[in-house]
């Protein structure tokens, strides 16, 4: 398991605790690992923050007045038989119910704002992690960043189409990269390397050959 | 009456003669837009010794080769602008001749201004390199060692025997039909390689996301290596076909409707779906199609 397949499912994880592969994974990601502690930090604490009484009477009386006044239920409906009644001046004066609700409500927030916003940190590549990295690698590298600029320059025309292709090459090299160390014996993916270098080799024979003066 | 004649012929000289700067203005105008932007057109037969090389190198436009006879190479072209020029260098021994398309210093010619169309006719015998951008490259009837690059041109080939063919392609399609008994070495990127009726001892294909289509027997006892990253290879076979054909793709899928005949050694174990590998008539070609993510499909014809 790596990474992205761990966050895919964090939230059962977070709900009930995960597997075996993934209590594998967080032995060996501390990454990962920081994240769940966060995460769960920030669960117990909403938990806390959840309202320990119901709410106030008042609240309920105000809505069934509102509903009534604006004919929506009838007189004594919503009203439970009693329940304006049902507590004391000092039961009502402990409760913090709105605040808490207030508190609950932006401890969620939080929470969601953390998890779309969660990026894991950069680790060196391990066999797991990097089962998954060919929309990493297409990324261009320094080299790549390097030419696409003296393109931009010299053929502003052809540079996204260089752009694109090297992106694609690089996702190339990952994939036959990682074929060839999962099965080194492997001759298929010995060639698909070779073929991925050979693109590259000629989109900058290509490009070289153009920013020639 | 009279007064108001007098009042239109003391108005009219004005009118008459703004009209006419307008007309003479309009005029020049069109002169200039119906005249073909200095468009330069240029003939020439160049000497090239037995056995040397052509090298041709153009931007946009086009350049088309064909095959002639006599010890000359004949030369047309037409540049579009008179931002650009042709420079053509001749070694002393006459083996090595280079027309080459470039902007005149200080000029930023637009794209259409930076065209040049070639047509050039190749005695046999003469090597032959093209380096485009965006210009397409046409080839009929040549024979020797050849070699074609294009950025985003189309490259297309037809009619070659018993000749080194070497092809790159950036995002440009690259067509090859009729080529017979030839090294090929083809790489595209992104481009679609098509070929039809290709034969040689040694036919290799490379793609990081082009499709590759190829229709014909694969005769000549030859290797067809055809590659791609995440492109699609479809062949298209003639039940007369004999080949030993490999199939296999890492995560894409294979589909196999040509008769083959199960090989009793492979050198992998085949997966469903994945890889399929087996012969048909006497496998006197050797047939690997490779990809990692993209379709194969084998078909009968």
């Amino acid at each position: 398991m790596n990474c992205q397949q761990f966050q895919e499912v964090l939230p059962f994880i977070i709900e009930s605790g995960g597997k075996g592969d993934d209590e594998s994974h967080l032995q060996t990601c501390p990454s990962c690992a920081s994240l769940v502690q966060d995460l769960r930090y920030i669960a117990e604490q909403a938990k806390l923050l959840l309202p320990m009484h119901d709410p106030n009477p008042r609240v309920w009386n105000n809505i069934e007045q509102s509903l009534q006044r604006e004919g929506l239920l009838p007189e004594g409906r919503m009203s439970l038989p009693g329940h304006s009644q049902k507590y004391s001046t000092s039961q009502q004066a402990k409760s913090w119910t709105p605040l808490g609700w207030v508190m609950a409500l932006t401890a969620v927030l939080i929470f969601t704002v953390v998890l779309i916003n969660y990026k894991p940190k950069q680790l060196p590549p391990t066999p797991l992690s990097a089962q998954n990295s060919s929309a990493e690698s297409a990324q261009l590298n320094s080299d790549d960043q390097q030419l696409i600029s003296q393109l931009s320059e010299q053929a502003p025309d052809e540079r996204s189409a260089y752009e694109s292709s090297l992106r694609d090459v690089n996702a190339y090299i990952s994939d036959a990269q990682q074929a060839a160390e999962r099965d080194p014996e492997d001759a298929t993916a010995q060639e698909l390397l070779q073929n991925a270098y050979q693109q590259k080799e000629m989109l900058y024979q290509m490009a070289t050959a153009r920013s020639l003066p | 009456m009279l007064e108001t004649m007098n009042n239109r012929i003391r108005i009219a000289p004005r009118t008459r003669h703004a009209l006419l700067l307008t007309a003479a203005a309009g005029f020049s105008f069109g002169i200039c837009m119906a005249a073909p932007a200095a468009e330069t057109h240029k003939e020439a037969k160049l000497e090239i010794a037995a056995g040397g090389t052509l090298n041709i190198v153009n931007g946009a436009g086009s350049v088309t080769l064909h095959s002639g006879s006599g010890h000359q190479i004949l030369v047309s072209y037409t540049v579009h602008s008179d931002k650009v020029e042709v420079d053509q260098n001749t070694s002393d021994n006459k083996q090595r001749l280079e027309l080459r398309t470039h902007a005149l210093p200080n000029q930023k010619p637009t794209a259409d201004e930076a065209k040049a169309d070639y047509d050039i006719t190749v005695p046999a015998g003469v090597s032959v390199n093209v380096s485009t951008a965006s210009a397409p490259i046409t080839v009929d009837s040549l024979s020797g060692d050849i070699g074609l690059s294009s950025e985003t041109g189309q490259i297309s080939v037809t009619n070659i025997a018993k000749s080194h063919l070497r092809v790159r392609s950036m995002t440009g399609a690259v067509g090859l039909n009729n080529v017979t008994a030839s090294i090929i070495d083809i790489q595209s990127a992104g481009g679609a390689v098509q070929l039809s009726n290709v034969t040689g001892p040694r036919i290799a294909v490379g793609t990081t996301s082009g499709d590759i289509h190829y229709s014909g027997d694969c005769s000549g006892g030859g290797d067809y290596v055809l590659t791609t990253h995440s492109g699609a290879i479809d062949m298209t076979l003639p039940p007369t076909a004999s080949v030993d054909l490999t199939a296999r793709s890492t995560s894409g899928t294979v589909e196999n409707a040509f008769p083959l005949r199960e090989k009793t050694h492979n050198t992998f174990v085949p997966q469903q779906g994945r890889s399929f590998a087996g012969t048909s008539n006497s496998g006197s070609s050797s047939v690997e199609l490779q990809s990692f993510s993209g379709k194969i499909r084998v078909k009968k014809l």
